[in-house]
């Protein structure tokens, strides 16, 4: 599993770092999202898959290992 | 400054649409503010209504509406949106700029208030709020807004603002005025005196800066290498001073409100406070549930909205109580489950005006918890609670909250 980040989207919220921070931080200038590892392990899946359903801005997203699913 | 609290029936409006609502006023009997909101859900009043009250302004009562309020500012600026109407109302920085010009101050802001610097005011958020709340534990009770909601918030604006904590009671008193006053003598003078105070401020930050949100505001250059304008400093300072307090303590005051009265609630927290992601995940539930702020919008131009005709100048309210109990969007809404995993509460907002203070405020409120709950056993409403300590507006809330606990 692969998890995409709108960085325009994004207002800082930092609702996916709060639950999951082994994939999601935060940058210090503006506070958005910053992806710490694309490629989430599948131990962390179920953490990271809840953050991205609990930002309020629909600025994350899921995609598929290895399909440079970026756009 | 010119109030218009005429009431307004603009003939733009059909009278389907046209429902009699006074968002300030809260009937006798009614004990929690927020329930004028869902009273008018629960009446099947339309989604999209106006009412003639405090000027004359729309009301939006569904998710998706309320965050196309927040997002869409090219029908919904932020732009002098007072309820009832104020002019001329001091354009406040950022949150009264619509983008891309907010962009300036927001950014300026941005990092004194991202999840890394709130972090590192924990250590004296924490010894803050022992402090406040070591003062009167022993007492077995408290008059919760007054001893703690309206003093924790105030301490740390003077904490962020580099000021000293002999000014607290000056700080006070003039925030007390300008949220709860309703005479127009009164206010005006009083926001008279906050510029002055904010002035005598930013100069002193100017000539002696120091590690401070006043002193970074003040000392800021623009791309040209200039000072902001000094209106654009004082009002940003403004916005500081006004947006973290009464939201905060009113948001205290709902969730001790609540707590006292559950103590299945009291005792979840108590068994979570060395876990966390699990207390967090509580707090944004009573986040959710517990949304004081109205917020406002001033439509740009004559349009259509969702085949509603609106007028250019004509006010928005955004209930946040109201989206967070969309069942459209939350499972079983008027159920407080402090363990609901997906939870996309609009309690900040969304959008470019995102609350900015929004993590200093979550962090204060459950930092604020962890420390009572350390300090004071199960504690209750006490039985002699005043009459009347309710009222509705921008911010929701209560003037008076006695507690008690044994000791």
């Amino acid at each position: 599993m692969r998890v995409i980040a709108n960085r325009d989207l994004c207002q800082g919220h930092a609702r996916c770092e709060d639950l999951c921070h082994e994939v999601f931080a935060t940058d210090a200038i503006e506070g958005k999202v910053v992806i710490v590892q694309a490629d989430v392990p599948t131990a962390l899946e179920d953490k990271a898959r809840l953050a991205v359903r609990n930002c309020p801005e629909g600025a994350l997203r899921v995609g598929r290992s290895g399909k440079g699913d970026d756009a | 400054m010119t109030l218009h609290f005429q009431p307004s029936s603009p003939d733009h409006v059909p009278a389907e649409l046209m429902i009699d609502f006074d968002m300030f006023h809260i009937p006798d009997g009614v004990n929690d503010p927020v329930e004028i909101w869902h009273d008018l859900v629960r009446r099947g009043v339309p989604k999209i209504f106006y009412t003639p009250r405090n000027g004359g302004h729309w009301v939006f009562l569904n998710y998706d509406d309320i965050v196309e309020g927040y997002r869409n500012h090219a029908i919904f600026s932020t732009y002098q949106t007072p309820v009832p109407p104020i002019e001329p109302f001091p354009v406040v920085q950022p949150q009264g700029v619509d983008p891309p010009a907010h962009n300036v101050f927001r950014r300026l802001l941005a990092p004194m208030f991202t999840p890394i610097a709130v972090r590192g005011m924990v250590g004296e958020l924490e010894r803050r709020a022992a402090t406040l709340i070591d003062g009167f534990a022993a007492q077995g009770q408290c008059d919760f807004i007054t001893d703690f909601a309206e003093r924790y918030p105030t301490g740390t604006f003077l904490y962020l603002f580099g000021l000293p904590e002999d000014r607290l009671d000056e700080f006070l008193a003039l925030a007390n005025t300008f949220f709860r006053s309703t005479d127009p003598a009164a206010r005006a003078q009083n926001i008279t005196e906050i510029y002055a105070l904010l002035d005598t401020l930013f100069r002193q930050k100017e000539r002696e800066p120091g590690n401070d949100i006043a002193s970074a505001i003040v000392n800021a250059r623009d791309d040209a290498g200039n000072q902001h304008p000094w209106e654009d400093i004082l009002n940003c300072g403004f916005l500081l001073f006004v947006a973290g307090l009464d939201t905060v303590t009113n948001t205290l005051a709902y969730v001790w409100r609540y707590l006292a009265t559950t103590p299945a609630a009291q005792q979840h927290f108590r068994e979570r406070l060395d876990d966390p992601d699990a207390f967090l995940r509580a707090i944004e539930e009573l986040m959710r549930i517990n949304a004081v702020s109205n917020l406002f919008r001033r439509v740009t131009h004559d349009c259509e909205y969702k085949g509603v005709a609106m007028r250019r100048n004509d006010r928005v309210v955004l209930p946040n109580t109201v989206a967070n109990r969309d069942p459209r969007v939350f499972r079983d809404p008027q159920v407080i489950d402090l363990d609901r995993e997906v939870n996309v509460h609009l309690t900040f907002g969304v959008g470019p005006h995102r609350c900015i203070g929004s993590l200093l405020a979550k962090r204060e409120v459950m930092v604020s918890l962890q420390q009572w709950l350390r300090r004071i056993p199960a504690f209750e409403l006490a039985d002699d609670q005043p009459a009347g300590s309710v009222f509705g507006g921008s911010v929701m809330g209560f003037t008076a909250l006695r507690l008690r606990w044994d000791v």
